[in-house]
């Protein structure tokens, strides 16, 4: 979310899309987990992915993160063509991750957890080999009392409660300034009073961090109050796109999630 | 929680282990440099060369070889069963350059460390593709291998190894291991305490995530482990003159690998000082064990190695520092921060012990 990203600049011809996929497709053996997928998402944007289960979101996000390699089509981030790149090299070029079931750094303290996931200055040795400089300590004790764990700082984060963990794990991702931020099921499991704090959250990582967020749900109420627009997947294939009040009463959607064909 | 923990609570209150550990971390430099200054002035004290000597060589020297394991095995959690390839290679580098080369020992020592540390960067890319008990078995692969070579090669005078005449002074090298065990625990420190340092405690803890944020694993991994070879092979080239003596069986020994991890696992993995002080402690009671009761050795340890992994799960520092900070989370608000209806924290019990201390 650095300022100088600006994505009209990165296209030259004005595509505004700062995560694409072109025809991806992810096959395991016989089964195609994802067929042919196009998905779209502006600078800003926040895009819901749903579907029923085994639909092939993850799988897509594994096959855009790199952890897995498409069979077929293509991905781009921020304009460049990632497809062939190591998982670790596109999240450095900015696409941070939240993984579905909470993955904190168990045996470090929670504001260690937060430093390790600061981006800022890469591999280079100078920065690897220095302390975390005071910019950076003010910065983690920022997120810390955003998301109302403060106190905690010094703690095991592996003593941390389910919901904290998932806190903390937010908190990670906006330290690492992601430009697109994946998030798989960031309401799973998360209590409905939470559920209103997670909304805010999202919306001032989107807002005020200006991190474009691509997100899987399956909580419909959450998804539909925040996605600009969803894209909807069924036995791999992309069924439906648009904006939330058009996929509550696309047929298609309802006929997967009832099961019918 | 028993009854004994009840009473060791009113005796040893958490509290007063978490002010320990605290001060302990907030003068680290300081109780580094005053533990060097006693050591370095204990042979002007009085300690001359013999058995005292040489026992107290021997504790710096383990306290290389755990701390060098532990920063692979603890801090990054890929546990090592080859380390003392790089020992060896270190060994055997200042033998055959000292007695076929006549080459100085200062210069032997050096490329010896050298040597060690482009192994483990060559053997690194390969074994860095395997995790837990396969990393464990192809670095026991590796081990084996470089003992074989040796074995049979002309250079190093196979099987039956090198001795080595007009070595320097037991003194000389009771500085030297010295030396290097107060430099790496320097640098062990205060790696803990960068980026680099919590890259390798995040790999041990979830390495998919740790790629997932950027970072290229295998490359710290490597570099993890070229540092431990340097320390490990700069211990075996001091040692292999210091024991006048050099062949495969004692230079690639698979036993000492198994007594260091020990020491590490003790002492409490993860941390600065617990390998050391678990270096400090199992040798010690092995050479008591050894002096006074032949015979009983390995029952005797092996009965001090349970007795210390029941009492202390996660090595005696590690678990210290569990016992220490057990309350912190509730006494810093954890609970009323914890609105959030999530289960309890965990009790996870993964081997790695907590922060560096």
């Amino acid at each position: 979310m650095s300022d100088d990203v600006d994505a009209a600049a990165v296209d030259p011809a004005g595509d505004r899309a700062v995560l694409r996929t072109d025809g991806v497709t992810k096959r395991f053996g016989g089964l195609t987990a994802v067929d042919d997928v196009d998905v779209r998402v502006e600078e800003g944007e926040i895009i819901g992915l749903i579907g029923p289960n085994g639909a092939g979101k993850s799988t897509l996000f594994n096959c855009i993160t790199g952890r897995l390699d498409a069979d077929e089509g293509s991905v781009s981030l921020l304009g460049e063509d990632v497809t062939d790149w190591p998982e670790y090299k596109i999240a450095r070029a900015g696409l941070g991750r939240m993984f579905q079931e909470t993955r904190v750094f168990g045996d470090m303290t929670v504001r260690k957890n937060l430093l390790v996931a600061a981006q800022e200055g890469g591999a280079r040795v100078g920065r690897l080999l220095g302390r975390p400089d005071s910019a950076l300590q003010a910065r983690t004790d920022e997120l810390l009392a955003y998301v109302d764990l403060d106190g905690l700082a010094d703690v095991r984060a592996g003593r941390l409660s389910f919901g904290q963990q998932k806190l903390i794990e937010f908190a990670m991702a906006l330290m690492a300034e992601p430009e697109v931020l994946l998030m798989d099921e960031p309401a799973g499991g998360i209590n409905p009073s939470m559920l209103e704090n997670l909304i805010e959250y999202i919306r001032t990582a989107n807002e005020d961090e200006q991190a474009t967020i691509f997100l899987i749900e399956h909580n419909m109420d959450f998804v539909m109050e925040i996605a600009d627009r969803i894209y909807v997947l069924a036995h791999g294939e992309r069924i439906a796109e648009g904006p939330p009040a058009s996929i509550q009463n696309d047929q298609r959607v309802l006929d997967a999630y009832l099961g019918r064909e | 929680m028993s009854a004994d923990e009840g009473a060791l609570r009113r005796v040893l209150p958490p509290e007063r282990v978490d002010d320990f550990l605290g001060a302990c971390d907030d003068y680290g430099w300081l109780i580094l440099v005053a533990s060097t200054v006693l050591a370095g002035t204990l042979p002007l004290a009085g300690l001359e060369a013999g058995f005292y000597m040489t026992f107290v060589t021997d504790l710096f020297l383990f306290g290389i070889l755990a701390l060098s394991w532990d920063l692979v095995g603890g801090q990054t959690g890929y546990p090592s069963f080859g380390n003392m390839a790089f020992f060896g290679i270190g060994a055997y580098t200042t033998a055959i350059l000292v007695k076929d080369f006549s080459v100085g020992f200062p210069v032997a020592f050096v490329v010896a460390g050298g040597l060690a540390v482009a192994f483990a960067a060559f053997i690194g890319v390969i074994v860095f593709r395997l995790r837990g008990h396969y990393f464990a078995i192809a670095t026991l692969g590796v081990l084996l291998a470089a003992q074989q070579v040796s074995r049979n090669l002309e250079i190093t005078g196979g099987a039956s190894g090198k001795i080595l005449l007009d070595t320097p002074s037991a003194e000389a090298f009771y500085y030297l291991f010295l030396g290097v065990l107060v430099a790496e625990i320097a640098l062990v420190y205060y790696l803990s305490g960068t980026r680099f340092g919590f890259v390798l405690n995040a790999i041990r803890d979830d390495e998919q995530k740790a790629t997932a944020m950027g970072f290229n694993t295998t490359y710290y991994k490597t570099a993890a482990w070229m540092l431990a070879a340097l320390f490990t092979g700069l211990a075996g080239a001091a040692w292999s003159l210091d024991n006048t003596f050099v062949d495969p069986q004692t230079a690639y020994n698979g036993a000492w690998n198994v007594e260091l991890i020990a020491m590490a696992l003790l002492g409490g993995s993860g941390t600065v000082a617990g390998p050391v002080l678990g270096a400090f402690g199992l040798h010690s009671v092995i050479v008591v064990v050894d002096t006074y009761a032949t015979g009983w050795q390995l029952v005797l340890l092996g009965t001090a190695v349970i007795v210390t992994v029941v009492a202390f799960p996660k090595g005696v520092v590690g678990t210290l520092r569990e016992y220490a900070a057990e309350m912190a989370y509730y006494e810093r608000g954890g609970m009323a921060a914890a609105n959030d209806g999530g289960d309890d924290p965990d009790e996870d019990s993964s081997p790695a012990g907590g922060e560096a201390g």
